[in-house]
């Protein structure tokens, strides 16, 4: 948006999800839909459209169809959710159904499809959508600020992986346990994932999401150099040996971040967390579950969330959890440890060498 | 010709007779579930008052309860939103919702203009007792309103409370919490009616807005007054908010409730068998009918019902063999064990351990070698030092002393742990997963059914790595079961008896315990005895356990080694249903019964005591003089009340003096050092935080913990929606 010449200052976003925000802005915009994460959208089209100190002047809410990933080898695609793809047209009928809202309060609603996977394809497809509402914008001007959003979103990933990183050397350096938590990026989202790894977190475990995971290749080659000298897999990004439908970006890193879970050992036990009826997750649950609980980290689940924090169900879970963490933490990471026949490149002082095998696959 | 329309409900038979277009008789009753002869008692009144003639006239049936009795008479069977449909169409062109609300379900039908005509959208819901006619009365008649003082209650300036719109059995529950906390009743039904129009229009409008004109049909629109108020406040809400176009007229005419709101499906059958669609509808005369309700529901029955619990005396005695095998019926209520007795070998300490539930408090002591040496309980009575001295009385009086160490779990653990000076406060799931390994190493569930709920517990490498507890729903509890066996004046001790003898039970359906409560009445009148309805019961409650409470459908995912516990698991005509339905699932299942099934809770916290007294520190128990002693004040008043949401929960404060405790200087009701808060009467967990000052307290002490132990997903809420600048 900056590249266009879009002030920052020009450009809000709705605020975290929350109850209230659904009740006040979204209540009656109804969607026939069981997914919390695409019917709280309604909350939050209602807060941009009528709960700002300014006017907008447009909703842009686009339809991602597919999403970058650092994943490679076997991985065949890396879509969006379908449905929470197709979730701003879903809720826009919400608002038009009977008038047409946008139209009354003078908003223009943008929801163009985008390959996030396909940079070029990207930047065709949001100059189509934004020419209308941005008069005079060239193909180049997009393809250059479409340049610029994937830097910012590499230097983004890079900068949470590298804080993650240092987390995992602050447990190797004290032998110290942490959690990981397994779910999709909306559940980082407080009023989705209902902040339950922040109650674990008040417990004393430094809290990992998988998506931001470090993929340093010294550390992938701790983790995953015997498979790849052995040949179960092309590259440590590799899910072929868990994971063969592929094509799921979201589910696809679930998946590889479950092994990494598994193999690290200050990673003593795993969360997932899944929203109700979930069609992406339900078939990952056995195979993300084994995978953790055969290298003997704990493995729990927090399926069916919904709008509503089930606040005395989660306290006894997370009572659960930190009652057994604290007996098994020592053992499980002590059990993982003797696994790992290289020394740890988070306490030596190891280079970070190249991968061993190329990612450019990807 | 006379067309007669007959609206065969859940709870009321409605009936029209119409001929040259006149309504030339009508009537509504209630039927107490006497559906067939309800119908046979007004085809007989219309025959004689208005000449209803058999081969002549027409006759159409519609509503929930009409379909076995339709064909007897010869009529024709109308689906009951097509029918309220049909008269909605003929008298009110204009109108462009309706709502009708039954005694066990609810519709919509939004009416649009389409091309020529008019297109129908319709919503109806019967599978849960939210929202519907119900839900008001069975609060009502637990408040013991008057069915005519009720219908004039009024909703319009009344404080509104909050009542779960979505279960019956729980608005009931949240009625009772609020009639203690000395709200009056009138506050409580405008709360239900607004509960109910809260229900209709949260779920069963789906998104679409009700706009004028409104038509409000049904019993319960009719009759309460308060809940036509509730409607017309939230509609006109509603369409200010969202500037729907009212038409110039009196408000209070866009929604309306008309005198014959009850007659609806009827009008509207009528009106379809006077357009020629009456083909079929003949009436036939009440012979069928006579006969139905002589013979013909006894066999009826006979071919409903199912095979008992055990269906010959051979498998009985197998079942008792392995179930029961010293030859006791244990059953719910009876006292607790006394233990194994014994006494712990000289020089040796005891082991205690409590479990604070909700309604009851348990107390076991184990000797060091894990025999256990005494059981006892107290019922609460509201205020948990009183029942914590009570228990540790109660284990002082057996003869116990020297105690090693103290463990407590269940909802009062963090209450009193340190006022009794407990060594360890253990959450409840880990103490009945204590209790069970110990017996049974390889389990791999717990069911543990208790009086007010239901928990299921799934092991996964000698954890418990999942859990359902029953919060949205009451279904599958012990305390219906309790409730049946009271009304039928079985005691709970001859339950099993009772459900065993019965050859076969007739099939209630899963689900909701409001409609259990009726279907109990309705398979009562088609002539099942308390026995075989007792059985039925047992039979019914693993699948509202399972299924509907617990949602595990697939039960062979979890494991094959069930530990069942809890209360109600001293029945054994529940065991017995619970063994046929986990084997019909699981057909290599290995199914258990916890040895001490109500303590179970209590002997995981007494294992886990035993841990801490092993481990060599010395314990922080008090002892049974100080706590005999135990000096406290209680405060209920404006400054305890609760402010967390709008249930304002009047709670007490309960301040013991405990030494070298950091006391309230900074609280409204202020609490020296020296003195440790206890905080009861708050219905939910929220409350047991004093006020926004405690919670700040909470915050930063959180706040301190996060940036020790940092959250990667914070990183990124922070970073993600930060303005940057570009880069390009």
């Amino acid at each position: 948006m900056t590249a266009l010449g879009i002030d920052p200052r020009h450009v809000v976003f709705s605020g975290d999800t929350t109850e209230e925000q659904g009740r006040q802005w979204g209540r009656g915009r109804g969607v026939v839909d069981c997914c919390y994460p695409v019917k709280c959208m309604s909350g939050h089209y209602g807060e941009l459209i009528f709960g700002q100190k300014r006017k907008i002047d447009i909703l842009l809410s686009p339809m991602i169809r597919s999403l970058p990933s650092v994943l490679n080898g076997h991985v065949a695609k890396s879509l969006a959710c379908p449905r929470v793809m197709a979730a701003p047209e879903n809720i826009k009928a919400g608002f038009m159904k009977e008038r047409d809202v946008f139209a009354e309060a003078g908003i223009r609603h943008v929801a163009p499809l985008v390959s996030l996977a396909e940079p070029p394809l990207a930047a065709k497809e949001l100059h189509l959508a934004l020419r209308d509402v941005l008069p005079g914008l060239r193909p180049a001007e997009t393809r250059k600020a479409v340049e610029a959003g994937f830097a910012a979103l590499a230097d983004f990933g890079d900068s949470i992986r590298a804080r993650s990183r240092e987390v995992l050397a602050w447990c190797a350096r004290g032998e110290r346990p942490c959690i990981l938590v397994l779910a999709r990026p909306y559940h980082m989202d407080p009023g989705i994932g209902h902040e339950i790894e922040v109650d674990l977190q008040a417990y004393g475990y430094p809290i990992l999401w998988g998506q931001y995971l470090p993929i340093d290749p010294d550390l992938m080659n701790w983790l995953f150099g015997d498979d790849i000298t052995s040949e179960v897999l092309r590259s440590p990004l590799d899910i072929r040996d868990v994971w063969p439908s592929s094509y799921s970006g979201n589910t696809n890193e679930i998946l590889w971040a479950a092994k990494v879970g598994a193999r690290l050992p200050w990673v003593t036990c795993v969360i997932r967390l899944t929203s109700y009826e979930c069609g992406m997750d339900q078939p990952t649950f056995t195979p993300v579950q084994q995978i953790v609980e055969r290298s003997g980290t704990l493995f729990f689940s927090f399926q069916d969330l919904d709008a509503t924090k089930p606040a005395g169900s989660v306290k006894i879970r997370v009572e659960t959890i930190a009652y057994y963490l604290e007996r098994a933490s020592a053992d499980i990471i002590r059990t993982k440890k003797e696994r790992m026949t290289a020394p740890c490149p988070l306490v030596e002082a190891a280079s970070r060498g190249k991968l061993q095998s190329s990612a450019s696959e990807a | 010709m006379k067309v007669v329309g007959m609206d065969v409900g859940s709870t009321t038979v409605k009936a029209i007779l119409v001929e040259d277009g006149l309504i030339r008789w009508q009537d509504y009753q209630r039927h107490n579930t006497r559906q067939a002869e309800t119908v046979l008692a007004f085809l007989l009144r219309m025959e004689a008052e208005s000449g209803l003639a058999p081969g002549a006239d027409l006759i159409l049936f519609t509503g929930s309860g009409s379909g076995f009795i339709h064909p007897l008479v010869g009529g024709k069977f109308v689906q009951e939103v097509v029918a309220v449909a049909a008269a909605v169409e003929k008298f009110h062109p204009e109108v462009s919702f309706v709502s009708e609300i039954g005694g066990e379900d609810m519709k919509t039908i939004f009416f649009a203009p389409s091309g020529a005509g008019r297109s129908k959208q319709v919503y109806m819901q019967s599978a849960c007792s939210g929202g519907t006619g119900t839900f008001i009365e069975k609060t009502a008649r637990k408040l013991q309103i008057a069915p005519d003082a009720l219908a004039e209650m009024t909703y319009q300036g009344r404080t509104l409370h909050k009542i779960s719109s979505k279960c019956g059995i729980f608005a009931e529950a949240d009625a009772n919490t609020l009639v203690k906390g000395g709200v009056p009743v009138e506050e409580i039904i405008a709360s239900l009616f607004e509960a109910v129009v809260h229900q209709n229009l949260a779920t069963l409008t789906k998104g679409n807005t009700p706009s004028p004109e409104v038509l409000l049909l049904g019993g319960p629109n009719l009759f309460f007054k308060g809940l036509q108020e509730a409607w017309r406040y939230h509609l006109e809400r509603i369409w200010a908010e969202r500037r729907v176009s009212v038409p110039d007229k009196d408000p209070g005419s866009l929604v309306r409730v008309p005198a014959d709101a009850l007659y609806y499906a009827s009008i509207g059958c009528v009106e379809i068998g006077g357009t020629g669609a009456g083909t079929g509808a003949l009436y036939q005369g009440t012979d069928k009918l006579r006969w139905w309700i002589g013979e013909g529901q006894h066999a009826q029955k006979a071919k409903e019902g199912t095979s008992g619990l055990v269906s010959n005396d051979g498998e009985l005695a197998r079942f008792l063999e392995r179930y029961a095998p010293d030859g006791r019926r244990r059953t719910p209520g009876a006292k607790p064990e006394q233990g194994e007795g014994g006494s712990v070998p000289t020089g040796q300490p005891a082991l205690i351990g409590c479990d604070f539930g909700s309604t009851t408090a348990k107390a076991v002591v184990l000797a060091p070698d894990k025999r256990l040496l005494f059981s006892g309980y107290a019922s609460s009575k509201g205020n948990p030092i009183e029942d914590a001295r009570d228990l540790f009385r109660q284990i002082h009086r057996a003869g116990f002393r020297n105690i090693g160490a103290v463990a407590l779990t269940g909802y009062g653990k963090d209450l009193l742990k340190d006022i009794v000076g407990a060594d360890v406060g253990i959450v409840e799931t880990v103490a009945h997963a204590r209790a069970a390994l110990h017996v049974f190493p390889d389990a791999d569930v717990i069911c543990d059914v208790g009086g007010c709920d239901v928990k299921v517990m799934i092991l996964r490498q000698g954890t418990v790595a999942d859990f359902r507890l029953n919060s949205q729903c009451s279904s599958g509890n012990g305390a219906f079961l309790q409730g049946v066996a009271e009304r039928y004046g079985v005691p709970l001790e001859s339950y099993a008896e009772h459900a065993f003898a019965a050859k076969s039970v007739p099939a209630l359906a899963m689900g909701c315990g409001v409609f259990l409560q009726s279907d109990i009445v309705n398979q009562q009148r088609k002539g099942w005895s308390a026995d075989e309805i007792m059985a039925s019961l047992a039979a019914v409650l693993p699948l509202n356990v399972w299924v509907y409470a617990c949602q595990l459908q697939n039960l062979r995912a979890v494991g094959r080694k069930f530990v069942l516990q809890g209360g109600t698991h001293l029945n054994l005509a529940v065991v017995k249903a619970q063994v046929d339905f986990i084997t019909g699932k699981v057909p290599d299942a290995e199914i258990v019964i916890h040895p001490y099934s109500g303590e179970a809770g209590a002997i995981g916290a007494a294992l886990c005591a035993l841990d801490a007294w092993q481990a060599g520190a010395p314990s922080r128990f008090r002892g049974f003089e100080a706590i005999e002693r135990l000096n406290y004040k209680t405060t209920t008043d404006d400054r305890t009340t609760c402010h967390w949401c709008s249930c304002n929960c009047k709670r007490t404060f309960i301040d013991v003096e405990v030494p070298h405790s950091a006391g309230r200087p900074w609280s409204r009701v202020p609490a020296q050092a020296g003195w440790a808060r206890v905080i009861t009467g708050n219905s939910c967990p929220k409350g047991l935080v004093e006020d926004a000052g405690e919670m700040r307290l909470v915050k930063a002490r959180m706040e301190e913990a996060k940036r020790e132990y940092p959250n990667v997903g914070d990183m990124v809420r922070a970073q993600a929606f930060r303005r940057v600048k570009a880069t390009v």
